[in-house]
């Protein structure tokens, strides 16, 4: 008899386990997250949608008379036999049903109760005895009375958060079982590839070079000397939009809790642990706004860098005039332009995914020493770009890439090193087929000017 | 009754674990070499295997990626040929696929991309695969490597200066 393997070979000869099983074995587990979600989910519109609806829609408004109030406390008790309470008005309610004088206490949501008793008195306070008011009995229990109506939003995207997200995964789970049932990974492929191509591609493909990616984005906009200026990703913009996001959320936060505690102290309270947490907020906030400026002022200090090209996309063994343009004030002690080809590869590592990056091949254009700025012009620089005969193509899939980027590093006076990258894309090399012909390949553009 | 009972022991063998099949693949190109847009033909043998126990054969020309990033997957050709007899009675059978010595042949064009490439994190590797599945539901698959274009191996880093 055989003993199951836990473990196989994953490449050459391999004899595999049994993939119903395993899609088997998936399906169930992802039934049973999908039949949790849907049972929680229930509960929880039986709990706290359905009641909020039936008080909007079902309970029927009268006129009552607040007769008595008082404060009612709710314990709640901890494993550790530790009491916290809390606590809510509680009013007696006068009203009529029907000729019939019913009188109730009202009731209410576990939300709107309080941990302070001086909050919930002092809320009482706003009540009167004797005073007439609007309320809402339901007519299915008459003496189930609320002095309030609405939907409190939140506590339903709580509510429903958990098992929606359960039921989500609990699907996609089952859709991926019945997609993998007895359906060997390239039949998977052949069948949905162009489906989930089509709908999850990080990059739209080159028409008749698939897996390269489109480079309309980096042909639509022309050079002034050259055929294309190519877009910018430079890390510095990033690390801008980065620290304005930051800088925007968390003073946003800042603020709402500033006002809160303003509103605070305005009524005569003021709650120590608010007050506690604002300060350092409030210094965070202030540095992430002068994070923010003193990386503003690095980009637009500089002065941006332009890159115009001949030819594009880029082909093996071709060469192309590329002009550089550096603008702005800042002198440069260093200034060197790279041609690149750079790996990327997503993964799994447990619950993380990471990408990592390797530079595989880098190649110096020009290097320029003391750059000193003429005012009001821009240092400007043609040099000769020559791409290897042999060199691989630009390569995106899911997981995978290869790009090919033009960098400029450079080393300014004063201030911290400059990075800035643009990509090309690079086809493969115009292939010669085994009968001696050439492959004619039509591209979106010539590659000289 | 005694037709009933050879039927039960033929069901049952195809149900016992069989041997790995030895399975052989050549290419119509010399050191399995291919330009792109280049016309694959491979032919395949399996051997070492009772014909009577295979439901499926699949070959299939796929791409996919190696080293550090998740597998990603392409495929440009795919043929399940359905072994099994159908409830009609009728058996598929392709006339690319004999079923009597389990030998079969597959061609197709290549596309332009992606080539071949041994990077450092990202691998591109082009296969023939020839999948077996038997009738007991486990399956047996063997994959040939073969070439698209000829990028060299990429280094470890190095600064290359003009």
């Amino acid at each position: 008899m055989r003993l199951p393997t836990f473990f196989s070979k994953k490449r050459g000869d391999r004899r595999t386990g049994l993939p119903a099983w395993g899609s088997l074995g998936e399906g169930i587990y992802h039934a049973v997250l999908l039949v949790a979600g849907l049972t929680i989910g229930v509960l929880m519109l039986a709990g706290v949608a359905v009641p909020e609806w039936r008080i909007n829609n079902q309970f029927i408004e009268v006129n009552g008379r607040l007769i008595g109030k008082g404060l009612a406390r709710h314990t709640l008790r901890d494993v550790f036999g530790g009491a916290k309470y809390s606590w809510r008005p509680a009013l007696l309610v006068q009203y009529e049903v029907e000729g019939e004088n019913i009188e109730s206490w009202n009731t209410v949501h576990s939300s709107e109760t309080s941990e302070t008793r001086a909050f919930a008195l002092h809320e009482l306070d706003d009540w009167e005895l004797g005073g007439q008011l609007r309320c809402w009995y339901d007519p299915e229990d008459i003496e189930t009375v609320v002095l309030k109506q609405g939907y409190s939003w939140w506590l339903w995207l709580l509510a429903l958060l958990l098992p929606g997200a359960l039921v989500a995964f609990g699907v996609t789970g089952l859709i991926h079982s019945l997609k993998a049932w007895g359906r060997s990974e390239e039949r998977q492929a052949a069948q949905f590839g162009r489906i989930l191509e089509t709908l999850g591609s990080p990059l739209p493909e080159t028409t008749g070079f698939p897996t390269i990616p489109a480079c309309d984005n980096l042909v639509n906009s022309p050079g002034t000397m050259l055929r294309f200026r190519l877009p910018t990703e430079s890390p510095e913009a990033w690390s801008l939009i980065g620290a304005g996001l930051f800088s925007g959320l968390w003073n946003v936060v800042v603020i709402l809790l500033a006002v809160n505690v303003g509103f605070d102290i305005a009524g005569g309270r003021a709650d120590l642990w608010l007050l506690g947490l604002l300060a350092p907020f409030t210094i965070i906030g202030l540095a992430s706004i002068g994070l923010f400026f003193r990386q503003l002022l690095l980009v637009t200090a500089i002065g941006p860098t332009h890159v115009e090209i001949s030819g594009h996309p880029l082909r093996p063994g071709n060469q192309y005039q590329v002009l550089l343009s550096q603008a702005g004030s800042v002198s440069f002690r260093r200034l060197e332009l790279f041609l690149e080809l750079e790996e990327q590869a997503t993964f799994r590592q447990g619950t993380d995914v990471r990408t990592e990056r390797q530079v595989v091949w880098q190649s110096l254009i020009r290097r320029w020493n003391n750059v000193e700025p003429l005012p009001g012009t821009p240092f400007e620089a043609d040099v000769q770009l020559e791409l290897p005969s042999q060199a691989m193509h630009s390569f995106s899939s899911t997981h995978n890439t290869v790009s090919w980027r033009l960098v400029l590093r450079g080393v300014p006076e004063r201030w911290p090193a400059l990075v800035r990258v643009f990509p090309v894309v690079v086809f493969p090399a115009e292939i010669q087929s085994s009968d001696g012909e050439k492959v004619i390949v039509l591209t979106q553009t010539s590659e000289k000017s | 009754m005694t037709e009933s009972k050879q039927i039960d022991h033929s069901t049952l063998g195809s149900y016992r674990i069989q041997p790995n099949p030895r399975i052989s693949v050549t290419f119509n190109h010399e050191n399995n070499q291919y330009g792109g847009g280049d016309q694959l033909r491979a032919h395949y043998i399996v051997e070492g295997i009772e014909s009577h126990s295979i439901s499926a054969v699949e070959r299939s020309v796929v791409w996919y990626t190696e080293g550090k990033g998740e597998e990603d997957l392409g495929v440009i050709f795919f043929e399940r040929i359905q072994l099994d007899k159908r409830k009609d009675g009728a058996q598929m059978s392709p006339t690319s696929l004999s079923t009597d010595h389990l030998t079969g042949a597959l061609a197709t064009d290549l596309p332009l991309s992606p080539l071949s490439y041994e990077g450092i994190i990202v691998k591109i590797r082009w296969c023939v695969r020839i999948r077996i599945f038997f009738r007991s539901g486990r399956d047996f698959v063997s994959e040939y490597i073969f070439f698209l274009g000829s990028v060299p191996v990429a280094r470890l880093p190095v600064k290359i200066e003009k």
